[in-house]
């Protein structure tokens, strides 16, 4: 038998799998060596979502970039606006009251929880099951709701200040988010009843996509990709930001770090961010939601009226935006996918000198080719869903 | 001589009004509303003339307009010929394996004796199993055909697909034709009069493997591999557009109903109510004389046995938008190394008991 | 890293690494999925039957446009200048908008009245830019410009038609009353 096949001319079928295909999401292009159905080698081409934010970032003031980190990981913008506040508030060297923090965490929470609401959605569609990605767009929409009833925008938030917050909770936001959550659960607990025991799923991800927990420390994994492998770090537990050091919450954690360990890490991570944003509602004090820094942070309209003070400062700061003191940092948060890290570089000037990213999706996306290099076409699906690659945070 | 031939004539118009005129259009607008309806969502119900709308039943009219207008076009470097015929001999099976499957009795009319079905072939199930192969060629051809490299991939998949799941699909049936005695499907049906005698108490397991093989065979989901719209865009379908294209989907719909048809008549007492024979339905009509008995008889069992297709179709349906896909593997390793020996182990079964008896 | 078990807190999700024999044959958890779809496929179907009252019936779907929804009085829909009640505008043409705008959208051209007003002769918000931050609103001195809950009217076929003037943009002060109450609810006393 191998005589004969030493003599049939046979070659490797090279295959494009390319940026607009249904399941490459984030436009992304996978460059396919095939042997039949089995994948020989693979090559992962980024850079189609590409806009130049970094250096966008360098045009505007400090204020103006706010917006655009909205724009960055598009599933769950007000974690970014979380981080990059957070970021530029290390560098000036203040802090925010305490209310603030906890409506920051709110935020952040239900931010996640839409994130991973989107991502399960999705990969139930692509493996073919309809309903299950509906159910949890229904829930991401009473999600959104509450979002908009807090800030004015489902998804573009431009909710969190360099100083504070944009406007206070408003009323009913208790009532209301208690009533949401009810109607989560319930679909939460359909689509579990849907998937996760349903032994046609099982197989699609369970072994596949494997990566051992030392590779996935060496390629720089950090996230749900890495808990699923059994390492328990949550940047939220190792280097406490705003409140979590008073929240009662576990991590989720897999053991193999397949694909299913993946999907069970993150409706877990479903369940305890809900419970955050429960103990914080509960725990929230009352105070003021600002600094009460002119330089930094924009006053009131009455201030603005009244106090010639606050009226320069308020010209200065827009037109010229806000000055940092020169210097770098690097500050980190726990976003959706992993460690969302702003390394910010400030020259005394309003403009920021350097504005640099670091996005959680890019080494998980980089280590595809090991994940699936010998398995089946079919494998890259669950594989690629269960990562989370969102395009505008793996491109910027 | 002649009252044979109009009968014919009418039974073949019957069904060819039925299937192609009624269920082709209507399970479009099914699948749509009933997926809607599972999803906590409307479904398509915006086409309307002159202002009515009518819950979206104008859709298919619109979608055959759109098609009929759509270029048709076949690809560069495809083959003209194969990419032409592929969807004609996918679709050809679907409509005549409906030929042999009985949607009635045997009644009295008019001093004549009509036998509702177009075919009574004294090897009824096998027809079936011989149109069910030449399908799989139009999904070969399709992929082939296309010069193109994710097609390839689909037709592929679906010839290694089809194949298999015939052999276990044929060796299901084989516990149904023990039990009977028969492969004539009309004899099935009648045997069917007493109520325990329905397929479904009969073989059980026999139901369940061969409902789950004719799906693989027609391939909707979960066995959906070869036209995987994730994996492989539209797998065999991906370079066709318009009329072919609609060929290709008829002819899904119309084996899902064919599906329905074979699984009623073999498993869940074809025409017949539930301890209700001919007979008696006959004598309950006799207030109409004779001919007018038969003629009440035949709407009452041609009314249960698309009743039950209906429900069938349904089932196929709530099953295909619930469950994800399987893996190309998966599909095979179900079928060879589960379904076969579960059937031979039900063939042998059967044959104990029957034995015993 | 120096941080103990107890505060980290893992939790296993993972129950079994192979598959139990429940949920190895397929058919039970097929039934039970079967069953959830099911139910939500009779609870709409008997909602669309019977008159809805709106509490069985869980359709998500708004039907647009007959049916709007009522948006919360925080959405920042399209950008409007406030018009006073003889009909001139609020705005005295300082140019914060033009600064702080992170698209650069607005463009204004600024005049003096005889009696020392300043007022801007020609205001331009380019619509195909605007990315409905609302700092414009929040940065404006004089809350004469506010972000209206208006969604529509915004798609046109010639991309020139999307730069509105000042004429386009000015609504009476009576028309956005509840936005001008909110934003002066919230950064007006801006809590610090």
């Amino acid at each position: 038998m191998s005589d004969t096949t030493k003599d049939l001319h046979s070659e490797y079928m090279v295959i494009n799998m390319g940026p607009s295909h249904p399941v490459t999401h984030g436009t992304v292009k996978f460059l396919l060596t095939l042997e039949g159905e089995t994948i020989i080698d693979m090559k992962v081409d980024i850079g189609y979502l590409h806009r130049g934010f970094e250096k966008m970032c360098e045009n505007g003031t400090w204020e103006q970039v706010m917006p655009y980190t909205d724009r960055l990981n598009y599933v769950s913008p007000l974690i970014n606006n979380v981080g990059y506040a957070l970021a530029v508030e290390k560098l000036i060297g203040i802090d925010v009251p305490e209310r603030c923090k906890y409506i920051r965490v709110i935020a952040s929470e239900l931010a996640r929880i839409s994130d991973h609401y989107t991502n399960i959605a999705a990969s139930g569609l692509e493996l073919g099951a309809f309903t299950a990605f509906l159910y949890f767009v229904e829930a991401r929409e009473l999600l959104w709701d509450l979002i908009e009833m807090l800030c004015g925008a489902r998804v573009t938030a431009n909710y969190i200040r360099i100083g504070g917050l944009k406007n206070d909770l408003p009323d009913g936001f208790k009532a209301k988010t208690k009533e949401v959550f009810k109607t989560c659960r319930e679909l939460w607990a359909d689509v579990d009843k849907l998937l996760t025991k349903n032994r046609i799923f099982i197989d699609r991800v369970r072994n596949v996509g494997i990566m051992p927990p030392e590779d996935a420390i060496a390629w720089g994994f950090t996230g749900p990709c890495l808990r699923a492998c059994g390492i328990p770090y949550d940047v939220r537990k190792f280097h406490p930001y705003l409140v979590y050091d008073q929240m009662d919450f576990e991590i989720p954690v897999g053991e193999k770090g397949d694909n299913f360990d993946r999907y069970l890490v993150r409706m877990e991570e479903i369940n305890q961010s809900m419970r955050i944003v429960e103990q914080a509602l509960d725990q929230i004090p009352s105070g003021p939601i600002n600094v009460n820094m002119p330089e930094y942070r924009w006053q009131s309209k009455d201030d603005i009226g009244n106090r010639i003070e606050s009226l320069i400062f308020h010209f200065k700061t827009v037109t010229e935006g806000i000055k940092p003191p020169a210097g770098e940092i690097y500050s980190a948060v726990e976003g959706a996918n992993g460690e969302l890290g702003f390394y910010l570089v400030s020259d005394g000037s309003g403009k920021p000198y350097k504005c640099r990213v670091r996005p959680p999706c890019f080494p998980l996306t980089a280590a595809m080719p090991k994940m699936v290099k010998g398995g089946f076409i079919a494998d890259i699906v669950p594989t690629f869903d269960m990562i989370n690659m969102i395009g505008g945070e793996c491109d910027r | 001589m002649v009252a044979d031939l109009i009968e014919s004539v009418v039974k073949i118009l019957f069904i060819f009004s039925v299937n192609i005129g009624f269920f082709s259009p209507i399970l479009g607008w099914v699948e749509r509303k009933q997926s809607a309806l599972m999803q906590d969502r409307v479904g398509a119900n915006r086409a309307d003339i002159c202002g009515f709308t009518l819950i979206g039943l104008f859709h298919p009219i619109a979608d055959a307009i759109k098609v009929l207008t759509k270029e048709d076009f076949v690809p560069t470097g495809a083959d003209r010929l194969f990419h032409t015929l592929a969807p004609f001999i996918s679709l050809t099976p679907a409509i005549i394996a409906f030929a042999v499957i009985p949607f009635g009795g045997q009644y009295e009319l008019f001093g004549h004796r009509v036998n509702l079905i177009i075919a009574d072939l004294d090897v009824g199930i096998l027809f079936i199993f011989a149109f069910a192969s030449l399908a799989s060629f139009g999904a070969v051809l399709g992929g082939w055909a296309s010069n193109n490299n994710w097609s390839f991939l689909g037709g592929l998949r679906a010839s290694a697909q089809m194949l298999s799941y015939e052999v276990v699909m044929g060796l299901n049936i084989i516990g149904v034709i023990m039990v009977y005695g028969t492969l004539r499907l009309s004899e099935i049906g009648a045997m069917q009069v007493n109520f325990f005698n329905w397929g479904i108490f009969l073989q059980p397991v026999g139901f369940v493997l061969f409902f789950t093989c004719a799906i693989a065979e027609n391939k909707r989901a979960p066995f959906d591999v070869a036209e995987a719209e994730s994996e492989l865009v539209a797998g065999y379908f991906t370079e066709y557009s318009g009329m072919k294209f609609v060929m290709f989907w008829m002819g899904e719909f119309l084996e899902i109903v064919t599906i329905a048809g074979l699984v009623t008549t073999m498993f869940f007492g074809a025409w017949h109510l539930p301890f209700v024979s001919d007979r008696m339905l006959v004598d309950f009509f006799g207030f109409a004389g004779p001919n007018g008995a038969s003629i009440l008889a035949i709407l009452v069992n041609v009314a249960t046995f698309f009743a039950k297709v209906i429900f069938f179709i349904w089932l196929q349906m709530t099953i295909r938008w619930t469950l994800p896909r399987f893996r190309y593997d998966q599909v095979m390793r179900l079928g060879w190394k589960m379904f076969l020996p579960i059937a031979l182990i039900n063939i042998f079964i059967t044959g104990l008991v029957l034995l015993a008896k | 890293m120096g941080i103990s078990i107890e505060k980290l807190k893992p939790k296993r999700v993972r129950k079994n690494i192979e598959l139990t024999l429940w949920e190895r044959l397929y058919i039970f958890e097929i039934i039970r999925g079967m069953h959830i779809t099911s139910m939500h496929f009779f609870i709409n179907l008997i909602g669309f039957v019977l008159p809805p009252k709106g509490k069985k019936r869980r359709i998500m779907t708004v039907y647009y446009p007959e049916e709007k929804l009522t948006l919360p009085i925080a959405y920042r829909g399209r950008p409007v200048l406030v018009a006073r009640e003889n009909g001139s505008e609020k705005c005295v043409a300082c140019g914060l908008c033009e600064k702080i705008c992170p698209a650069s959208a607005i463009s204004i051209v600024a005049e003096e009245r005889e009696n020392g007003e300043r007022y801007p002769s020609s205001y331009t918000l380019d619509m195909s830019r605007c990315v409905y931050c609302g700092y414009c609103e929040e940065v404006c001195p004089k809350e004469a410009i506010v972000m209206s809950a208006e969604y529509e009217g915004l798609a046109k076929r010639n991309r020139n038609n999307l730069r509105f003037s000042k004429e386009k943009l000015l609504r009476s002060e009576k028309s956005v009353k509840d936005r001008i109450e909110y934003i002066r609810g919230i950064y007006a006393k801006c809590n610090y």
